[in-house]
């Protein structure tokens, strides 16, 4: 791995942590920490972005320990972004918005069983509130879980890969082209 | 306890959850949870992990009958109590510093060091970012659409800032020879002795045997 790719994972794994100012400041349900990973993959592949991914599920983890069960979520999130990135599906928003609600729909895939199995669908407060509601319209114990993972992570991976649209179109050329996916994530290669 | 070596602190860590979920409940996660609030008394974070573990208790029992909340609520607390006592009581750099002369590639160690030293600096920046954006009339407030052009007003110039960053970062590991794949000699490498590598192997003995009686006891 170059060390341009390697110094690119600790920044990236910061970007995944601390969006949340940003999206505290403007109070909407998302999580937007899946970011970073995306990111990564979309300009150097899919080695640095499940690196990133593994790193951001242990460093938070030293702050909230129930994050680090979540892992599997961030490598499967890398290797959709990696796909994502070869096909140019951040070409344009029309394109990446829907491409980050198919990734909402894996990852709560990949996610409820976590969730069932190990936490009792308990992650949040709102992941529990999405359950309980998810059970008093009559839903299964994992149906309700999956209801939960749903709510939570449809939106948030289609603004992720909105975001990061946004951020490689805005990247100057030079910048980009100093990555081996950048160009080609955004069809300009 | 802070004076063992980090990968014995790892270890003891890793194990506790492990068997919380592989011994029978409630008294096996019961007492995993005991030894890991122990060992979390005289690193003065029980409290802590107290505090950490309560929200999922009421949560578990919003939506679980009194046994299976008591079930996984015991297994949750005793992985958030491992967790909340090794950050208290493993400073990352010791734990570096035993990966280097344990023989695990710089390039590891690196990123591990690094990407803990660059978590608060973004963030302190992220929330600099927010402070500027609003003196400059940023609404932050209002329909679901304010909100995300907001957003991106916020995000763009963080996300962009870092991205910039990473040419100088490489740069200046290029200047400290990273690059060159030599093995490094940890400065203060921790001492480790045969007593804390048996204990390492009997906990992952004791994980193991956890698993198959498991396996066994449910056949």
């Amino acid at each position: 791995m170059s060390i341009r790719l390697l110094a690119l994972i600790p920044v990236a794994v910061a970007i995944n942590l601390a969006l949340s100012a940003a999206v505290d400041a403007v109070n909407l349900p998302l999580f937007l920490d899946t970011t970073g990973t995306i990111l990564a993959t979309a300009l150097a592949g899919p080695v640095v972005g499940v690196t990133t991914g593994v790193l951001t599920s242990l460093t938070n983890s030293f702050r909230n320990p129930t994050y680090l069960p979540f892992v599997v979520v961030q490598v499967l999130v890398a290797l959709y972004a990696w796909f994502a990135a070869r096909a140019g599906l951040f070409r344009n928003l029309k394109v990446a918005i829907p491409a980050g609600l198919g990734l909402g729909i894996l990852a709560a895939a990949a996610s409820t069983p976590i969730s069932y199995k190990i936490f009792g669908c308990s992650t949040s407060g709102g992941v529990t509130l999405m359950t309980l509601l998810g059970r008093k319209l009559g839903m299964s114990e994992i149906g309700a879980c999956a209801f939960s993972a749903f709510v939570s992570d449809f939106g948030d991976k289609a603004v992720t890969f909105g975001l990061v649209a946004t951020v490689l179109h805005a990247l100057p050329k030079r910048t980009a082209a100093r990555f081996p996916l950048a160009l080609r994530s955004i069809g300009a290669a | 306890m802070s004076g063992r070596h980090p990968f014995t602190l790892l270890a003891l860590a890793a194990a506790l959850p492990a068997l919380a979920w592989t011994l029978p409940a409630p008294w096996g996660p019961a007492g995993t949870f005991a030894v890991a609030l122990m060992l979390c008394l005289p690193a003065r974070v029980a409290r802590t992990a107290l505090f950490t573990a309560a929200p999922f208790w009421l949560f578990l029992f919003l939506l679980h009958d009194r046994v299976t909340a008591v079930a996984i609520a015991l297994r949750l607390s005793t992985m958030i109590a491992s967790f909340v006592w090794l950050v208290a009581i493993l400073p990352p750099a010791r734990l570096v510093e035993a990966l280097v002369a344990a023989g695990y590639s710089v390039h590891f160690a690196f990123l591990f060091a690094a990407t803990l030293s660059a978590v608060p600096a973004l963030r302190a920046r992220a929330q600099r970012i927010v402070d500027a954006q609003r003196c400059r009339g940023l609404a932050t407030r209002g329909g679901p659409l304010n909100r995300l052009r907001a957003l991106r007003a916020l995000a763009l110039p963080l996300v962009l800032s870092a991205l910039h960053e990473v040419d100088e970062r490489a740069l200046a590991l290029e200047t400290r020879g990273l690059s060159a794949g030599a093995r490094r000699t940890p400065l203060a490498p921790p001492p480790d002795s045969t007593a804390e590598r048996v204990v390492r192997w009997a906990l992952i003995a004791g994980c193991v045997a956890g698993v198959v009686g498991r396996v066994l006891w449910r056949v």
